[in-house]
């Protein structure tokens, strides 16, 4: 045994910066994301450039990151889609990365959000779309994760998405899947849990059955939110605390959890003045309390 | 073939009346992609799940964000209408941009052309467009912000 206490923080936005004014200590680790760091071109490229980086918010987040753990959270490259790796994009990736000072991690979404037929290079299909779990989608992935891995010379993540329909007839589950990346040394997991209640809400798997079939080994980072109900479905709105069923998971799970590195916490910016700064910090103060749980635990295995 | 599924997918999701279609019958899928039985039978059960709504509801809310951000006045002198040209826009622009000033920008050069071959519009609608579209290509330039 040995103590290895994983990191508390926020999912940056916006509104960050006055969260990290008002309860300074509360916030150990940042995830950050590219793509709200840029703007993206796509076909049309200006001054010869396709994607033109947002100094300023980029040098806010270099003061914010001080003294505090830093990951990358992308939602563009897209990985599953049956399309080439944008080489462009992870070029970009990489320059924000070296902008602030490398990622220790970098994750992205295991979803479709980039569809092969969309015409330009970044044309998103609206919202992240359920994938395919078999041999074919894991050969299109395999190669792109370890040019995206060396490419940003840091460990990558793939988080389990949230969906309103699911894929029926599949080769393997979602846990299956991404155990079976995380044996072959591709990648490791970002666990949302908000995203298991989302799933199980809208009549998708059982979290319990998917948590015991995951290889808890491979999570590296844990996120958790809280949503809303619209038109009779649960929404991964980011627009309220962490619900009760979300924590319950979290305790029962995360100090199972022997490699976790930083539990994160989403919101919508929003949000950010109806939720209220107390609440925020309040929400932090539990996750603290969460992460004092998960801090005696074994030995972590090898990281690949 | 994979990338046709995933193409499908994200055209029922973007294109309810194709849902629909898709729901009554489909062998309609074949039409226009090339798909083996299980792909086609998968997207069937897809576009036939209850679900299938709310992803619909969501990728239009996901769309018109940058819309209702940049192009909010002129939307709102559409009235009623709104409904029908953000649609008539998405049908014929499946596809976002991630860069939300020119996804704004396309939207409205489209709106432009159909005030240009004659659609009924009220002036308001044609003095706002022209104020917000202004408004989109400053902020357009101003992202520019590498140097050659």
């Amino acid at each position: 045994m040995r103590k290895h206490r994983p990191r508390v923080g926020l999912l940056y936005n916006p509104t960050t910066p006055q969260l990290l004014d008002y309860a300074p200590s509360l916030v150990e680790h940042l995830s950050v994301m590219p793509d709200r760091l840029w703007f993206d071109f796509g076909t049309e490229p200006m001054r010869g450039r396709r994607f033109h980086r947002l100094h300023e918010a980029i040098d806010r987040v270099k003061r914010d990151t001080v003294g505090r753990m830093l990951a990358g959270h992308g939602l563009g490259l897209s990985l599953p889609s049956a399309m080439p790796l944008d080489d462009a994009m992870v070029a970009a990736v990489a320059d924000v990365s070296r902008d602030l000072g490398n990622f220790a991690w970098y994750s992205e979404h295991l979803n479709l959000f980039i569809t092969p037929k969309g015409g330009v290079p970044n044309a998103q299909a609206g919202l992240g779309l359920p994938v395919i779990y078999d041999e074919e989608t894991f050969s299109i992935m395999a190669p792109k994760l370890r040019r995206l891995r060396d490419a940003l010379s840091c460990r990558l993540l793939l988080e389990n998405g949230s969906f309103f329909t699911p894929v029926p007839d599949l080769d393997l589950t979602e846990p299956e899947f991404l155990n079976r990346l995380h044996r072959q040394g591709l990648s490791g997991v970002l666990l949302d849990l908000h995203n298991l209640l989302v799933n199980a809400r809208n009549g998708g798997a059982d979290p319990i059955a998917y948590l015991e079939s995951l290889d808890l080994d491979a999570v590296e980072e844990v996120h958790i939110a809280g949503g809303d109900d619209a038109e009779g479905f649960y929404m991964d709105s980011h627009s309220t605390l962490t619900p009760d069923y979300v924590w319950e998971l979290a305790h029962a799970y995360l100090p199972r959890c022997r490699n976790l590195r930083a539990i994160t916490f989403e919101y919508q910016e929003s949000y950010f003045e109806e939720l209220g700064l107390p609440a925020l910090a309040a929400e932090l103060e539990r996750m603290h309390r969460l992460a004092d749980v998960c801090e005696l635990v074994p030995e972590p295995v090898d990281a690949r | 073939m994979l990338a046709d599924f995933q193409q499908a997918l994200a055209d029922l999701t973007s294109l309810p009346e194709w849902c629909l279609a898709v729901r009554a019958d489909a062998s309609v899928l074949h039409s226009r992609y090339t798909l083996t039985e299980r792909e086609a039978r998968r997207l069937h059960t897809i576009a036939c799940d209850a679900g299938m709504s709310c992803a619909c509801t969501v990728y239009r809310m996901n769309r018109l964000a940058p819309l209702a951000m940049n192009v909010r006045l002129t939307l709102r002198a559409l009235g009623p209408t709104a409904k029908h040209v953000l649609s008539d826009y998405w049908r014929d622009h499946p596809r976002g941009h991630a860069h939300f000033f020119l996804e704004s920008d396309r939207f409205c050069k489209w709106l432009r052309e159909r005030l240009d071959v004659g659609e009924q519009m009220s002036s308001e609608v044609r003095s706002l467009l022209d104020r917000e579209s202004s408004a989109i290509r400053a902020a357009v330039r101003a992202s520019c912000t590498e140097s050659d």
